[in-house]
């Protein structure tokens, strides 16, 4: 369910930036820790985007694997040293796993590998909208 | 691009959005939030957000510890109280702890307010932690809020306040109203000030022209933590009057 809301988020934050252009394409980044099921994601969109003006848009998903950083040792780790820790947390919460919604939470349910801290930043921890192709007069336009 | 930053500015947009701020700690803010929420709720269709992501406050004063908002197509559903809809960060990790790099606290502020179903409501209140901190920029950027800032009339309290007056005021933002918060406390009829004197105060709303309203002490709110909205005694009677007239009567 919550593949909803975040579909709902892009084609709202793409719309307010497209203004009355046609969008074609839609590239966002998902990182890889926040599990959402992408079918569903794709199948929102695509049904949100009807009654919008993305109706001829198509939905481009890119799995980003962040890369941490202990602010308090220093220690820069991947995704599949804490693979155990976020296992964890998807059992203890099932569908409702938190990082689904709010990835920017991942901090608090993982600890750097080698000192234990809580204190780890994360690059491309967002879902960010990395490019959007639009149609204008003819030419076909990318931004990102 | 900032889809969550967006999402919030629009579901804000045309309601009456409240925050409930205070540069001191401890004065009360948890309590008047909930039942400001609370009293607007009798009137009309409100949500409250509590953006103490820490502490979450909001789960303890309505009973929500341990339960996990439900997640549906219109995004986070509320804890229904009748007309009033509660959000909470503790309906999302239940009883976990919150601790989180000052960055990160932003977006999962952004991430609540972004993703929480208040189509339906007319005014949505904001519980702020103490201090200035991110919550306030995360606020400035979605919404034009009506400050309520809470202190007590003690003296440091008073002068830590003055701090978030003077920003407020001089950002030219909605002029905020102070609420002086165990103020006295009704002894049979004779008031005695455990707080000291309003003379502080009193100095503060002159110099920032800024409205206050006094609230009394009551030790029974603490029988209420878990069920606030049962609580009708005189916190709660003061609120009545103060809702009425900020935000009900034509001056
Ligand atoms: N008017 C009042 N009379 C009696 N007790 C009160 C009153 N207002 C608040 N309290 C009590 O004071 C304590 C602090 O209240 P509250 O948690 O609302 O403060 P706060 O400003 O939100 O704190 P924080 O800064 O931690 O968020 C609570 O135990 C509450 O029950
Ligand atoms: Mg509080
Ligand atoms: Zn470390």
């Amino acid at each position: 369910m919550h593949e909803w809301s975040v579909a709902y988020s892009i084609i709202r934050t793409v719309m307010s930036w497209a203004g009355d252009k046609e969008v074609l394409k839609v590239t966002i980044g998902i990182p890889s820790f926040s599990f959402l099921d992408l079918d569903i994601l794709k199948d929102a969109f695509n049904e949100m985007k009807k009654d919008s003006g993305l109706s001829n848009a198509e939905l481009e998903v890119k799995i980003k694997d962040p890369t941490f950083k202990c602010r308090n040792c220093g220690y820069t780790f991947t995704i599949n040293e804490v693979s155990d820790q976020l296992q964890g947390v998807r059992e203890e919460f099932g569908e409702e796993y938190p990082l689904h919604l709010m990835p920017a939470l991942a901090p608090s349910f993982i600890r750097c590998p080698k000192c234990g801290s809580h204190d780890v930043i994360a690059q491309a921890e967002d879902i960010t909208i990395d490019e959007i192709l639009v149609k204008e007069s003819g030419a076909v336009k990318t931004t990102s | 691009m900032e889809p969550l930053r967006q999402l919030a500015k629009e579901k804000l947009e045309g309601k009456r959005v409240i925050a409930v701020m205070s540069a001191k700690g401890g004065v009360g803010k948890s309590v008047i939030s909930s039942l400001l929420a609370f009293t607007l709720s009798q009137r009309e269709n409100t949500s409250i957000v509590d953006l103490d992501i820490h502490t979450m406050a909001m789960s303890k004063l309505f009973g929500l510890e341990g339960r996990l908002h439900e997640v549906t197509k219109n995004g986070i559903e509320p804890f229904s109280f009748g007309n009033l809809g509660v959000f909470s960060l503790s309906g999302v990790v239940r009883d976990n702890y919150v601790l989180l790099p000052g960055i990160n606290q932003g977006k999962v502020m952004e991430g609540l307010i972004a993703y929480a179903n208040i189509k339906s409501s007319k005014n949505v209140i904001f519980d702020l932690p103490p201090g200035m901190g991110d919550e306030i920029l995360v606020l400035e950027r979605i919404s034009k809020y009506f400050p309520i800032v809470v202190t007590t009339p003690s003296k440091i309290s008073t002068k830590v306040v003055e701090y978030l007056i003077k920003y407020l005021v001089n950002e030219k933002r909605v002029k905020p109203s102070l609420i002086v918060n165990m103020a006295y406390f009704d002894c049979n009829g004779e008031i005695v000030r455990p707080f000291g004197e309003m003379n502080g105060v009193r100095s503060l709303a002159n110099e920032y022209n800024v409205n206050f309203f006094e609230f009394p002490i009551d030790p029974n709110v603490e029988d209420y933590v878990g069920k606030i909205i049962e609580y009708k005694g005189s916190v709660k009677v003061k609120t009545d009057e103060v809702v009425t007239s900020l935000f009900y009567s034509n001056p």
